[in-house]
């Protein structure tokens, strides 16, 4: 194991003052979970702050300009403003459902930051089936959204409830597919193990050049996933004021809110370990050390590469949100006729054949398709 | 190891709980839509069961097929035949509620006669593989080939059924209906090239 | 099996012209981008209003002889005029006259058809409060002239596209003391008048 190892240098730590070991690694337990949720908290709202800058520059707008240094307040004083909002229950609604399904959207997207690694030991936990429990996970979602649509006593929000969870069971299986390649080129589903996969050559041996039409699977069905536009006919306002979440206001909406830039920010994570080389940069770093002389186990090389692979894996992510953005403003939203025969007629026969291909090249080339 | 162990404990019991509180209620809960949540939450709960026996694929498995798939399709299936019908007591009382003791006591002495001819203190063998989607591959592939293969052609069956169902080209004329879709024939547009 | 393949290789096509259109609209709004903002920053910048701009009407008190001409040209009757007859002097004296801005539509015929001109437009169009009632002017609130754009120091005041100088075509550069382009209507009246030399 090279790179940074926080917690063993935490329970040595500890250890090293007279706790047992045992108390100290229950200690570190809450240090990771409490990070990852600011990450994926932080890293939401920073999406919804871009959301309205670039939206603003793509419109030749300003966006939000006077709440802090280029309106970086925003998001804070929306999180503030939702929180001290009424929060309405509709008359004749359900109240328990109706407060249950945005927690359940919410933890349904948040739980899946348990297996999202921001360099080689920066991750909560490395387990094996990694790629395949977020898949799993972020499939609970439409419970929640049916939950909301039900419970709401309005039929907009039950249409949009059953069409969110129509898109997303439809589209999970092309980005189950896409995912499964990837899997296949690398021997194991656990997403350290994806990434280090792709750590040879640098920028030549990510993924998005062996897999380039899982790559473009995996896209669009990461867009219908996060219901954006062109896939946010569960929202769509001019059909269905506003889906699922119509009747929603206060906390509850905020929780709708949260989860679904939550959920962007998941699938540019995503993109960017299974296609974009996760936390590797453009250049092999190793070898630049080793180039350097410096010893992998020098505490500062380990926190600096600690760092810039942290960075660079952030840096990916919000590229791929920075897309969404751009294709938001640039594609009409499709109907639901389109967007099912998107799903099963297109990419459901291309995923297939892409897995059969990356099959067939991993055990003619098995040196470049991870043999 | 005591904490972990305790943990274990903790939450074989609370897992255990839900299960069985969310079965009663999927059973005896009036509203068809609660039972169907309800059944999601049993479902969670037979994922964590798996996830304690260290079963984490099959845990995920779980997850994305019963909750993910299966739920949501009860669920949805309530919800598009939302049609609602006085309840009808079912006549010959008692000779149903007879057959229906009959079933269950013959359901439960036949789980209690497994549970006392089985047996079940294991000495775990802790593997040294990563995870258990290896083994279960292996096992899929060798041993167990052949019932794998009749599971998907049976799903393949399935999903041909599905298809045949959906089109309505199938589905034999009823009377005078026309229960055809009439859609226009998708006209080429001709694109100049640049 | 060639028809199929045939229409596979159509399908094939169509999916890349598809993805070529969505890429041509990228580029478009990506380009949008780097444009600057066309907005105007409302409360600390605003627009300099045209010179026929229909706001707020102003109402000139002691002009006013109570002929009520401005109520009878209103499409919905709105003034208020409550005047009395004084004998003495043979004449009708106004005691009040108001205007509810929440019913105006701001069509400007009191203005056009006021006998002795006591009615006017002004620039001002931020008629927000808190009460609707607080909308209903009276006669010393239409009296009242509003501040101009141009002269609060609060307020940069920035030209519309048509009052902007030659070459400029973004209010945020040009002073708004610049002369704009092209002639003012006084020289055209001027040059007119040389021209026919009456």
């Amino acid at each position: 194991m090279t790179g940074i190892d926080l917690q063993r240098s935490f329970i040595d730590l500890f250890s090293g003052l007279g706790i047992d070991p045992e108390v100290a690694r229950v200690m570190w337990m809450p240090l990771p979970m409490l990070a990852v949720v600011t990450i994926a908290t932080v890293g939401a709202l920073a999406a919804t702050w871009l959301e309205r800058k670039i939206s603003a520059a793509a419109q030749q707008r300003i966006g939000p300009e006077y709440a802090g240094p280029f309106g970086l307040a925003i998001p804070a004083a929306d999180v503030v403003k939702l929180l001290i909002k009424q929060t309405v229950v509709p008359a004749n609604a359900d109240p328990l459902l109706f407060v249950l399904g945005p927690v359940i959207v919410f933890i349904s997207v948040f739980l899946s930051f348990l297996v999202i690694p921001f360099g080689e030991n920066l991750v909560i936990s490395n387990v094996a089936t990694g790629i395949f429990l977020v898949i799993a996970i972020s499939s609970i979602a439409p419970i929640g959204l049916l939950m909301s649509g039900y419970s709401s006593n309005n039929k907009y929000s039950l249409l949009g409830g059953l069409r969110a969870a129509a898109q997303s069971i439809s589209y999970e299986i092309p980005l189950a597919l896409a995912a499964l390649a990837v899997a296949m080129m690398s021997n194991g589903l656990s997403t350290v193990e994806i990434v280090e996969q792709q750590a040879d050559l640098g920028i030549l041996s990510w993924n998005v050049w062996r897999q380039p039409i899982g790559f473009i699977i995996f896209i669009i069905a990461a867009l219908a996933e996060c219901e954006r536009i062109p896939f946010d006919l569960p929202e769509a306002e001019e059909e269905l004021v506003a889906g699922y979440q119509t009747e929603y206001s206060g906390v509850n909406f905020m929780l709708f809110y949260g989860a679904s830039y939550a959920n962007l920010f998941l699938s540019a994570l995503l993109v960017a370990i299974l296609y974009l080389g996760g936390w590797e940069l453009p250049f092999p770093i190793d070898k630049v050390a080793e180039l350097l002389s410096i010893p992998e186990t020098n505490p500062i090389w380990q926190v600096v590469a600690a760092f810039l692979g942290a960075t660079v894996i952030l840096l990916k992510a919000f590229a791929f949100i920075f897309l969404a953005i751009l294709l938001r403003w640039t594609v009409p939203r499709v109907r639901i006729d389109q967007l099912l025969d998107l799903g099963w007629k297109f990419l459901l026969p291309i995923g297939l054949a892409n897995l059969l291909l990356t099959a067939a090249l991993k055990l003619a080339f098995p040196g470049a398709f991870g043999g | 190891m005591k904490l972990s162990q305790g943990v274990e404990l903790v939450s074989l019991l609370v897992l255990t709980a839900m299960v069985v509180a969310a079965a009663m209620g999927v059973v005896l809960s009036p509203s068809i839509v609660y039972a169907a949540f309800l059944l999601g939450l049993v479902f969670l709960g037979i994922a964590g069961m798996y996830l304690l026996l260290n079963a984490d694929f099959v845990a995920a498995a779980q997850v994305l097929i019963y909750v993910g798939a299966v739920n949501v399709l009860i669920l949805f299936a309530i919800m598009l035949v939302n049609r609602r019908k006085v309840y009808r007591e079912v006549k010959l009382g008692a000779v149903r509620q007879l057959v229906a003791i009959a079933v269950c006591v013959s359901l439960f002495a036949l789980l209690l006669y497994t549970n006392l001819n089985t047996v079940w203190l294991l000495t775990p063998e802790v593997t040294a593989l990563p995870s258990g989607i290896v083994t279960l591959g292996q096992h899929f592939f060798n041993e167990y080939l052949l019932p794998f293969e009749l599971a998907s052609v049976l799903l393949l069956v399935a999903l041909i059924g599905a298809i045949i169902l959906a089109r309505r080209e199938f589905v034999p004329d009823r009377g005078e209906e026309n229960l055809e879709l009439v859609e226009r024939p998708k006209e080429l547009v001709a694109v100049k090239e640049e | 099996m060639m028809k199929f393949l045939s229409k596979v290789g159509e399908y094939a096509r169509d999916a890349v012209q598809a993805a070529k259109y969505i890429g041509q609209g990228m580029m478009v709004t990506f380009d949008h981008m780097r444009r600057r903002p066309i907005t105007v920053r409302y409360p600390y910048e605003k627009l300099i209003p045209s010179e026929r701009f229909r706001g707020r009407i102003h109402f000139e008190f002691d002009k006013c002889i109570s002929c009520e001409v401005c109520v009878r040209v209103c499409p919905i009757n709105l003034p208020v005029v409550d005047w009395e007859y004084n004998s003495e002097i043979k004449k009708k004296e106004l005691k009040s006259y108001s205007i509810d801005f929440g019913v105006c539509i701001f069509c400007g015929n009191c203005v056009e058809y006021c006998p002795t001109n006591c009615l006017s437009m002004t620039e001002e169009y931020d008629l927000s409060t808190f009460d609707r009632h607080e909308l209903n002017f009276d006669n010393v609130a239409l009296g009242r002239l509003p501040t101009k754009v141009t002269e609060d120091p609060l307020v940069t005041p920035i030209r519309e596209l048509a009052y902007l100088p030659k070459g400029v075509l973004e209010g945020h550069k040009a002073d708004h003391r610049e002369r704009r382009a092209g002639k003012l209507p006084v020289e055209i009246i001027e040059e007119t008048q040389a021209t026919t030399g009456n």
